[in-house]
């Protein structure tokens, strides 16, 4: 790693602290100042003040914002998250893992095959620029992009599964076939922006010198796409990775709605509408965590691939 | 390869016409993106001229047997939903709710905070620089659909006795709780909308300021508001343009989506996403496919529209970006 990159990377990983608490800070607020809370919802029918004041002393909800944010803040520095008022006082780690376990690895799948359809596409559509193969391939995937995910699904599920059969819709497991559908559902709409991204890029590689030098000294075309065009073109798609994670997101929570997934975008929908106070925050901050991370990864690793951006990066 | 690269060197050495003509004339070469164009100018007068265009009351229910659930027929072009609507009457009343929004979302975040934050900090650099591009950071780094559905689901719960007060003491009527409901979307999705298009200002701009033009200009004595609008917005805009209808669909996807969840736009009101929302579901769309088709068919045109024209202006004004 070079010596300027070292003193960024700490920076950026600083950074993140108070943004963190910034983020926790506003959405602990908004949750405590909103009308209605964990405890109206737990009671429903039974409502009765004094039961409702016993257990928002239990839970701590009696107390001024301050109090409870800094009591918030002191057990989340010994690693507790809080307990679910949802889920009968199970704590949130017991809650969240086991779904975040199930979420990751669908959103890792759709991620792996939203590069392994747009890249070919891309590196497609560049060789074919100035025919009318290029904007139709790229029109394609827009047109693909455009259908919102909970239009697709309904759509899908009764073509694959009423009418062909080909699939169930039960859940049964990360490891089954029948997580084909949503994977796919998820991956489909990101595949234009990545694309969109190679074509630009692989256009802008095939005007270098290397490439000229390449198909001047005779070099089969396909070695000339292959080595010298794609694999220098591939760098700058990193970026992108970060620019696909909000979008995989947001699609997996109609996926996991619409298709019985014990996920955790499902998981956050319920918390936030019921609402569970110390799931939400949880899940606010792992997923701003896990965002941040993300840019942090791509920015590092993008100044170790390209020396042209190590300056930049001293800078800040 | 050649002949692209003096295509667009030509375009850019030619002398006369201004840069907006040339671009004009550019984006009317590309049939696909007119074809993009006239279908969102079509969608927004259908949403403007709501009331002229549809044919039935949007909200007038027919709950007998024979009018209600009814596929496409002459009458119902569209066919009608569960309470005997004219999903037509309706899909054009969705238009009007997404004209409201995304013409609301352009202005305050595209324009006032997209467009004024990112010159701001471009053009005068230093911590205001830092703090606006640090905002935006942490605005960025938050799942944005969760946080938006979090705080919709937060003040929906307030609004009842607002609603009730604006009914009572102000013009609004009846159009109240509808006017609440799109505040509160609109103000959930402006502070993330903004992000984007500033950054993409900004650093324009900070291009722009370098300029001899700019220089001469400061030199000179010229005030900061004409530094700024006559030197810098005019390079600026071509950009701002791609950034907004590159970011169009999201936004517009929005409203879209919190409506669906039951969390934007309520019932009566109408408005794509509870129009979706009606018809999805596996067992509805075998039994009613016109429920969620005649919906999902305008929207996705809609979205599909500003996609390809944001593609087509990339492509016109990014060359001519590297060309300088």
């Amino acid at each position: 790693m070079p010596p300027g990159l070292s003193a960024y990377l700490i920076r950026r990983l600083l950074w993140t602290i108070p943004v963190l608490f910034a983020i926790s800070f506003i959405v602990f607020t908004i949750l405590r100042l909103a009308p209605g809370d964990p405890v109206d919802t737990l009671l429903g029918q039974r409502y009765t003040e004094e039961t409702a004041a016993r257990l928002r002393a239990k839970y701590g909800y009696d107390r001024p914002l301050l109090v409870q944010y800094g009591k918030y803040l002191s057990n989340l520095m010994r690693g507790d998250l809080g307990v679910s008022t949802r889920h009968a006082d199970f704590t949130v780690s017991e809650v969240i893992w086991p779904k975040i376990k199930v979420s990751s690895q669908l959103g890792a799948m759709a991620l792996v095959i939203t590069f392994a359809i747009g890249i070919p596409v891309g590196v497609y559509a560049a060789l074919a620029r100035g025919t009318p193969l290029d904007p139709l391939t790229i029109g394609f995937w827009l047109a693909i992009d455009a259908v919102p995910v909970f239009v697709a699904i309904p759509i899908l599920q009764w073509v694959l599964a009423v009418k062909l059969g080909w699939v169930r819709l039960a859940w049964e497991g990360v490891w089954s076939p029948n997580i084909i559908l949503p994977v796919l559902i998820m991956s489909l709409p990101g595949v234009a922006g990545v694309a969109r991204f190679t074509r630009a890029s692989v256009i802008s590689v095939m005007s270098e010198d290397y490439v000229r030098t390449a198909r001047a000294k005779g070099l089969p075309e396909r070695l000339v796409v292959w080595r010298h065009i794609a694999r220098n073109a591939m760098l700058p798609l990193i970026t992108v990775i970060g620019l696909s994670l909000p979008g995989i997101a947001g699609g997996a929570l109609f996926v996991e709605l619409y298709f019985g997934i014990p996920g955790i975008a499902r998981e956050a929908l319920e918390a936030v509408l019921a609402p569970d106070f110390d799931v939400v925050l949880a899940l606010v901050l792992f997923g701003s965590l896990l965002f941040v991370l993300a840019n942090i990864l791509v920015d590092v690793s993008y100044a170790i691939i390209d020396p042209r951006v190590r300056v930049q990066a001293q800078r800040g | 390869m050649q002949d692209v690269a003096l295509l667009e060197f030509e375009s850019v050495v030619r002398p006369g016409a201004s840069p907006w003509r040339r671009f004009l004339r550019d984006l009317l070469r590309r049939k696909v993106a007119v074809v993009a164009l006239a279908y969102i100018l079509l969608f927004y007068a259908v949403g403007a001229f709501a009331p002229l265009v549809a044919p039935y009351d949007p909200n007038a229910q027919n709950l007998s047997v024979e009018s209600r659930l009814q596929g496409p027929s002459w009458e119902h072009l569209l066919g009608t939903d569960s309470l005997g609507r004219d999903i037509l009457s309706r899909v054009v009343y969705a238009a009007r709710t997404t004209l409201l929004f995304t013409v609301a979302v352009l202005v305050t975040g595209g324009l006032v905070l997209g467009l004024g934050l990112g010159l701001l900090a471009g053009y005068r650099g230093g911590w205001v620089d830092t703090l606006i591009m640090r905002v935006g950071e942490v605005l960025a780094g938050i799942p944005t659909l969760f946080l938006m559905i979090a705080i919709a689901a937060a003040f929906r719960t307030r609004i009842d006795d607002a609603a009730y007060w604006l009914r009572q003491n102000t013009f609004l009527g009846q159009d109240a709780k509808a006017f609440l409901d799109f505040v509160i979307i609109v103000g959930v999705t402006v502070p993330f909308a903004w992000v984007g298009t500033a950054r993409i200002v900004r650093s324009q701009a900070l291009a722009i300021r370098e300029m001899e033009y700019v220089l001469a200009a400061e030199a000179l004595g010229a005030s900061v508001w004409r530094i700024v609008t006559r030197h810098i917005l005019p390079g600026v805009l071509p950009l701002f343009l791609v950034g907004v209808s590159g970011g169009m669909a999201a936004i517009a996807g929005v409203e879209v989506s919190l409506s669906f969840l039951g969390l934007g736009v309520d019932p009566p009101t109408a408005s794509f996403g509870t129009l979706i929302g009606d018809g999805a579901g596996v067992r509805t769309f075998q039994a009613y496919p016109h429920l969620l088709l005649s919906a999902a068919v305008p929207v996705v045109l809609f979205f599909f529209a500003w996609n390809l024209l944001g593609d087509a202006l990339v492509d016109i004004l990014e060359p001519r970006m590297q060309a300088r």
